[in-house]
C-alpha cells in the first residue's frame, strides 16, 4: 500500500515543497502514510474516481452489507435499506452539497432552499407531461428554472445578514409553498399532488430496468448474481448527476471562489476592503447552491415519478432538513453533506419502519406485550443522533470519521503526533539526496523511535 | 499634485456632528498624519473617505474622480487601501491565503466568473503574493494559520493585505496600536521602506507622537470634527490651538 503513494509523492513532491521533505516523511511509517493519503485524496482525479466507486458501492452497502449485519444481529434484514433508498439519498445529497457551498463556506444560513428543490421538482413533473418525458430534459429544465428564481430571492435576501437573511429566505419558500397548495393548484395539483408524471426510457432503457434486465434482454442469459447487477437505470442516472455535482463542487471549492467565499464567511468587511464585491459573490454562491438544489429536486421528481410530487417538497421543513443534513454530516466539505443525506434518509426511511417487541419472556407476564414502533418517532431518533454527533463532533459525521481514523492511526504507530513531529524536523533539515531510497527509509525509522520516546 | 481631496466633508449622527466641513488635500507621495484627541472624528473621517460611511454633506475626490458615494470595494479598486486598527484578517486561513484574497481583487477586479478554474493556476496572483509577503518579511510563515501568529506578525500581515490591493494611497488606522516597542520600531521602519520602495501616499491616524514626528511630512489636527491646524510637524507643534486641544492630554 505504501508503494503507490511513495511513487506519486516523489513525482509530485518537488513542485509543491522540497522533495526531501515529502519523500522522507512519506517513508516514515503509517502516520505519514496517512498524511500522504489525505493529501492524495484532495486531488481532482482521486476525488472523481473515488466518488464514482463509492456511488456504485452505495446500494450494495445499504442493501447487502447492512442486510448481512442485520441478519447476524436480529435474524432478519430489517435494518437493511431497499432499492429506492439509494436514489433518494443521491437526490438529497446533490441538494445538500450545493447548500453547503452557501452554509459551510459563505456561512449564509438559508432557510428557504426547499423553494428551489420544490420548484425544480414541480417543473420537472410538469415538463414530463407538457413538454418532454425525456428524463434529461426534465432535469435540465428543472435546473435552469431555479437560476432566475434564485437571482430574485437572493437579490432581495442577501442585502440582510444573519437572522434576517434566514427569515427572508424562509418567507419566500413559504410563499411558494402556499401558492402550490392553493392558488397554484391548477398547475401543481394542490394538496393532491402532481401525480401523472411521465418518464421515457433513457437511451432506450426503461428507468426501472436493472443491469440484469438489460443484459437478459440483449443476450437472453443472466448475469452472475452479483449485487451490481441490481443497479437500475434510474440509479445510474442519479449517480451520474451526483458525480457531476461532486466534481463541480470540487472545482468551485478549489477555484478563487472557494477562497473568497470562505473569506466572506470569516470576515465580510475585510473582503469588502480588499476590493471585492461581496454582494455579487454572495449572490453567486446563492445561485450556485440553488441550482444544486434544483438538480436534486428535479432528480427527486424522476425518482418519485410514480408516487408524485407534493407541496411538502416546498415546505419549510424540507429547508430545515437540508440544514440538518449539512450540519449532521459536517459543513465545509463535500463528503460531509453526502454522509448527512445518507444518515438522514436512512433514519427517515429505514429506522422509521422498525418495530421491536418489548417485554418478552417472564417480563411479558408482568407488563403485558408492548411493541415499540419507531414509525411515529423517527424524528426523535434523528434528533438524538444529531445532538450526540454534533455535540461531540462540531464537524459532524465527517469529523467523527476523521478523528476515528487518526486515533486508529495513532494507535498503530504508537504515537499520535509522531508523523507531524517528524515532518517539522525534516523541514529544518533538508535531505541532501531526496530520491535515494536507502537514506529516506532509514532516517525516519529512527526518528519515529525518538518521537515515541519523547512523548511517553 | 493632489491625490485625495475632501471638500466640506460632514457627517452628522442625529444631533452629533462627528465630522464638520473638513477640507483635506493629500498630495501625491506625501505621508500625512491625522491626529486629534479621542472623539475628534479621525476614524469617522477615514470611514467617510473609504466609503464605509455615507457623508451627510460634502465630496471626496480621488485622482480627479468623485468617489463620494462609492462602496468600500469600489474605492479600493480605484487605488485606496486601508489597514485596520485591530488586525482585520481571516484567522482560520494561512498567511498566504490571506494575502491571496487581496491579490485576486487587485489582479481580477471586484468580481469574476472564474468559479471552475484552479486557484493555484494564476501566476500573476502568486507573484503579487510572493512580493507582498517578502515586503513584510512573512515569507517564511506563509503556510501557518494566521490565528496562531504573534500580534506583531498579524499587524504586518494586515499591512500586506492592504498592500496586495496595489494601492496608490494607503490609509493606516493606528498601525502600531497595542504593539511592543520592538514591534512598533519594526513597523515604523516598514512604513518608511514602503513609502520609498512603492512610492505610496500614506495617510496615518496615530496617537504616538514620536512616530508621527518621525514619519509624517505634514500633520492635520482634528478637534470636535473640525480641522484646527495643518502644517509641517514643527508648525503644528507650536500652534496654540493644538496645545489647547491637547491640554492635559499628550505632551507635544
Amino acid at each position: 500500500m505504501s508503494e503507490a503513494p511513495t511513487d506519486t509523492a516523489a513525482a509530485e513532491g518537488p513542485a509543491r515543497t522540497d522533495g526531501g521533505t515529502v519523500t522522507a516523511s512519506d517513508a516514515g511509517g503509517s502516520g505519514t502514510a496517512l498524511e500522504r493519503l489525505v493529501e492524495l485524496s484532495k486531488r481532482e482525479s482521486v476525488v472523481v474516481i473515488g466518488s464514482a466507486i463509492a456511488l456504485l458501492a452505495l446500494p450494495v452497502l445499504l442493501i447487502d452489507v447492512l442486510g448481512f449485519v442485520s441478519t447476524l444481529l436480529f435474524g432478519s434484514t430489517k435494518l437493511a435499506g431497499y432499492e429506492g433508498l439509494s436514489a433518494l439519498v443521491l437526490a438529497f445529497a446533490i441538494a445538500v452539497i450545493g447548500f453547503d457551498i452557501l452554509l459551510g463556506y459563505t456561512e449564509l444560513l438559508s432557510f428557504g432552499h426547499a423553494a428551489f428543490f420544490g420548484v425544480a421538482a414541480y417543473t420537472a413533473g410538469i415538463v414530463s407531461t407538457q413538454v418532454s418525458a425525456n428524463p434529461l430534459v426534465m432535469v435540465f429544465i428543472g435546473i435552469v428554472v431555479t437560476a432566475p428564481l434564485a437571482v430574485v430571492i437572493g437579490f432581495l435576501s442577501i442585502r440582510r445578514s444573519g437572522v434576517y437573511f434566514a427569515v427572508l429566505t424562509l418567507t419566500f419558500g413559504q410563499m411558494l409553498y402556499f401558492y402550490a397548495l392553493g392558488p397554484g393548484a391548477w398547475l401543481t395539483g394542490g394538496a393532491n399532488g402532481l401525480t401523472d408524471l411521465q418518464a421515457d426510457p433513457l437511451f432506450g432503457f426503461a428507468l426501472s430496468d436493472t443491469l440484469q434486465d438489460i443484459y437478459f434482454d440483449m443476450t437472453g442469459s443472466l448475469l452472475l448474481d452479483v449485487p451490481f447487477a441490481r443497479l437500475s437505470v434510474e440509479y445510474l442516472l442519479l449517480a451520474a448527476f451526483t458525480l457531476a455535482a461532486i466534481w463541480l463542487a470540487y472545482r468551485i471549492i478549489n477555484s478563487p471562489y472557494g477562497l473568497i467565499l470562505s473569506a466572506i464567511g470569516e470576515n465580510e468587511q475585510r473582503v469588502d476592503f480588499v476590493g471585492l464585491d461581496v454582494f455579487r459573490y454572495k449572490l453567486m454562491a446563492f445561485v450556485i447552491s440553488a441550482m444544486f438544489a434544483g438538480a436534486g429536486g428535479a432528480l427527486f421528481a424522476v425518482h418519485e415519478r410514480i408516487a408524485g410530487i407534493y407541496p411538502g417538497t416546498l415546505y419549510w421543513i424540507t429547508s430545515g432538513d437540508f440544514v440538518i443534513m449539512a450540519v449532521l454530516g459536517g459543513t465545509g466539505s463535500i463528503a460531509g453533506p453526502f454522509l448527512g443525506a445518507l444518515v438522514f434518509e436512512y433514519i427517515s426511511n429505514v429506522v422509521s419502519s422498525l418495530s421491536f417487541v418489548l417485554f418478552t419472556g417472564p417480563l411479558k407476564g408482568i407488563f403485558g406485550e408492548f411493541t415499540l414502533n419507531f414509525g411515529s418517532i423517527w424524528r426523535l431518533v434523528l434528533g438524538g443522533v444529531f445532538v450526540l454527533v454534533v455535540a461531540k463532533f462540531p464537524d459532524g459525521i465527517r469529523g467523527a470519521i476523521s478523528s476515528a481514523v487518526e486515533a486508529a492511526d495513532g494507535r498503530l504507530t504508537g504515537s499520535g503526533g509522531g508523523g507531524s513531529a517528524a515532518d517539522s524536523e525534516v523541514d529544518v533539515d533538508p535531505d541532501p539526496e531526496p530520491e535515494t531510497d536507502g537514506g529516506a527509509t532509514e532516517r525516519p525509522a529512527s526518528r519515529d523511535e525518538e518521537t515515541g520516546g519523547e512523548r511517553r | 499634485m493632489t491625490l485625495l481631496q475632501t471638500e466640506g466633508l460632514t457627517k452628522r449622527f442625529g444631533g452629533l456632528v462627528a465630522v464638520d466641513h473638513v477640507d483635506l488635500g493629500i498630495e501625491r507621495g506625501e505621508t500625512r498624519a491625522i491626529i486629534g484627541p479621542n472623539g475628534a472624528g479621525k476614524s469617522t473621517c477615514i470611514n467617510l473617505i473609504t466609503g464605509l460611511l455615507e457623508p451627510t454633506e460634502g465630496t471626496v475626490t480621488f485622482d480627479s474622480e468623485d468617489i463620494t458615494h462609492l462602496e468600500p470595494y469600489e474605492t479600493v479598486q480605484r487605488g485606496m487601501a486601508k489597514s485596520f486598527q485591530t488586525a482585520s484578517i481571516f484567522p482560520s486561513m494561512t498567511v498566504e491565503e490571506n494575502v491571496k484574497i487581496a491579490a485576486f481583487a487587485a489582479e481580477h477586479g471586484s468580481f469574476q466568473l472564474n468559479f471552475l478554474r484552479d486557484r493555484e493556476k494564476f501566476p500573476a496572483v502568486n507573484a503579487v503574493v510572493d512580493e507582498m509577503l517578502g515586503a513584510v518579511q512573512l515569507s517564511d510563515s506563509r503556510d501557518l494559520e494566521v490565528g496562531s501568529l504573534p500580534y506583531g506578525d498579524k499587524r504586518r500581515l494586515e499591512i500586506a493585505i492592504a498592500l496586495a490591493a496595489e494601492p496608490e494611497l494607503l490609509l493606516m488606522d493606528e498601525p502600531t496600536a497595542g504593539m511592543s516597542p520592538e514591534e512598533t520600531q519594526s513597523t515604523v521602519d516598514l512604513v518608511e521602506d514602503l513609502q520609498e520602495e512603492l512610492g505610496l501616499t500614506i495617510v496615518l491616524v496615530e496617537h504616538d507622537m514620536e512616530i508621527i514626528f518621525r514619519v509624517a511630512d505634514r500633520i492635520t489636527v482634528l478637534n470636535r470634527g473640525s480641522v484646527i491646524a495643518e502644517g509641517s510637524p514643527d508648525e503644528v507643534q507650536g500652534d496654540p490651538q493644538v496645545q489647547e486641544a491637547y491640554l492635559g492630554g499628550v505632551e507635544l
